[in-house]
């Protein structure tokens, strides 16, 4: 608490500027999700000490711990978005949201929802879905109020008419397709190749599609607020970003079709239009690099979203672009498939570009209208490094280690429990990344903690 | 590009990927009652954390999508009615179903078996201790 405090004392207040009641309540999600981010961490450490200690006493069984973890992985950073997007359609359109009071319910409601899956699974009550465990009808709740989000959006574009912005609508579409993609996953489904197909509309979608749209939305307006590119520039190429994000998004789920009972034409779709995901991610690595080599940050604040950004755009490329290729290609897919390379590329991809982009404008919004001290900011700086450091240990341990079972177990056909005794080094090793990882989570949330205590001292003023 | 261009792209984008996924989806042969049943015991007992199913799901225990071409249906239930220790562990046993529960579960991995997984587990490529 002192180290929080002392976090928060240090940010020094800066000249106001402008907001509107959106971008006040997109603070309390901000915090939020921050703090299931903290969670995460925590629960996560937990699951990966109970798989290298024998007979680890819990008073959650593993199988809960894990639908617990990965359900977190995915709502923290709903959460987030769902703030950020308020935040950044209100400032690109320069008007409040159609309905502060729905925002402010929607928040609530978001809330309530999340913490009933997770107080439920941790009473054992679930519905045994990988990544999307929980009653279904909390999982309807979660629909309702991103449709809440979507009308309220939807609202504000058309009252805005012509003044719409390229980020406004990628953001607005971006949520449209998070309630799209999560309605299915509210049933029952008898059919196990339909229940494992739906599951990735999730698991792959909200990632690879529309959490891309709102990331990209929010990259553009941090990119043009700070001046490392120019407003004509970015939107004369977001539109095409995000169309090439929306197809290539959804025509690549087939890489998750390969043998869950589709037809084998999706072997091809999945692995040729994999391909075609790396061209959005081309086009925002490009418009950064001209743009930092033009611009000059002074600013340490937004220095400090850029190293979260630009941790984002390393996993973006390298875990999740470069590494998901590989992974895509049949053949290889065939051996790796179902091993801790899948785990580790999930690790780098999901929270390796999205939750970085996803803690940049947490950190940017939570920090309006103040400065990190330079105390403040050597702990950022150093929480962003571990953060980085435990995900990369974390990230390769997972990969020797399938790599390991994908030629010991799939190829040279040794039993199952043999190889787990070999990779059994490795998953130690990630433990200890975890570890880095955890206690930088720890220390990025005191700092988050701290802009939030110091902005709310001292609040910016009003239009 | 136009803000009418890319929400038209979207939108179709969207629709026809729908449509071949509900095409994709149909199951070769019906699901028969008591392995939907199973389906329900899998979900229930939240096998997924621990098992994969498909290569998708926790690796700390075997893939089960061809568990049915390794061991007997009378193995299996034998296994998860009274279930061993789950090595390394010495202590912590394997989560027990009750006998009907059990025999459900088998009959939804017997399911599991038929579906077109396109080889997939991979044959080992050379003899190995695979069982």
């Amino acid at each position: 608490m002192k180290l929080l405090r002392s976090l928060a004392l240090a940010a020094r207040p800066v000249q106001p500027e402008p907001h509107f009641r959106a971008q006040q309540f997109s603070r309390i999600y901000c915090l939020t999700a921050a703090g299931l981010f903290a969670l995460q961490a925590i629960v996560a450490m937990l699951g990966a000490l109970d798989l290298v200690i024998p007979d680890l006493p819990s008073p959650i069984p593993f199988e809960y711990g894990r639908a617990i973890h990965l359900g977190l992985a995915e709502m923290w950073p709903l959460i987030a978005t769902m703030g950020m997007v308020y935040f950044f359609v209100t400032a690109e359109l320069k008007r409040e949201i159609y309905s502060p009071r729905l925002a402010r319910w929607q928040f609530w409601l978001a809330l309530a929802f999340t913490l009933s899956i997770y107080g439920t699974l941790a009473l054992r009550i679930g519905n045994g879905r990988e990544f999307l465990d929980g009653l279904p009808v909390l999982y309807l709740g979660l629909c309702s109020t991103l449709a809440v989000a979507v009308y309220n959006l939807l609202r504000t574009l058309l009252a805005s008419g012509k003044q719409v912005t390229p980020a406004a609508v990628t953001m607005t579409v971006g949520m449209v397709f998070l309630l799209l993609l999560l309605l299915p996953n509210t049933i029952h489904y008898s059919n196990p190749i339909a229940d494992e197909a739906t599951k990735f509309w999730v698991v792959h979608l909200w990632e690879e599609m529309a959490f891309e749209l709102t990331s990209a939305g929010f990259i553009a307006a941090f990119f043009i607020t700070s001046g490392i590119a120019v407003r004509s520039q970015v939107e004369k190429w977001l539109y095409l970003e995000a169309s090439f994000a929306v197809a290539a998004g959804l025509y690549s789920t087939g890489h998750h079709y390969y043998w869950i009972g589709f037809p084998a034409i999706w072997l091809a779709i999945g692995s040729l239009v994999s391909l075609l995901q790396v061209i959005p991610v081309g086009m925002l690595v490009h418009m950064t690099y001209k743009g930092l080599k033009a611009a000059k940050l002074t600013s340490k604040r937004e220095k400090l979203t850029l190293w979260l950004v630009l941790s984002s755009l390393f996993y973006h490329v390298t875990g999740a672009s470069l590494l998901g290729l590989l992974i895509t290609v049949p053949w290889v897919n065939l051996y790796m498939h179902g091993t801790y390379v899948t785990s580790g590329h999930a690790h780098l991809a999901l929270f390796g570009s999205l939750g970085f982009v996803v803690l940049a404008g947490c950190y940017y919004i939570l920090s309006r209208g103040s400065e990190p001290s330079s105390r403040g900011y050597k702990a950022a700086v150093v929480a962003v490094v571990l953060l980085n450091v435990g995900l990369v240990i974390m990230g390769s341990a997972l990969i020797v280690a399938g790599t390991l079972q994908s030629y010991l177990w799939r190829f040279l056909g040794n039993s199952f429990m043999q190889v787990s005794a070999v990779i059994n080094p490795y998953l130690i090793l990630r433990v200890l990344g975890g570890s880095l990882f955890a206690l930088g989570d720890l220390l990025l949330f005191g700092v988050l903690f701290g802009a939030w205590r110091q902005t709310k001292a001292h609040p910016v003023g009003k239009p | 590009m136009k803000l009418r261009t890319f929400l038209v792209l979207s939108g179709l984008s969207f629709v026809l990927f729908v449509a071949v996924n509900l095409i994709s989806w149909q199951l070769p042969l019906a699901i028969p009652q008591s392995a939907a049943a199973g389906k329900l015991v899998w979900q229930h007992h939240n096998c997924i954390s621990c098992h994969t199913l498909f290569g998708n799901g926790g690796y700390v225990g075997e893939d089960l999508t061809h568990i049915v071409a390794k061991y007997s249906s009378s193995e299996l239930v034998t296994y998860l009615v009274n279930p061993p220790v789950m090595r390394p562990n010495k202590h912590t046993l394997h989560p027990a179903l009750s006998e009907p529960d059990a025999e459900q579960l088998v009959t939804y991995l017997e399911y599991v078996r038929t579906l077109p997984t396109l080889g997939w587990p991979p044959q080992p490529e050379k003899a190995g201790d695979y069982r």
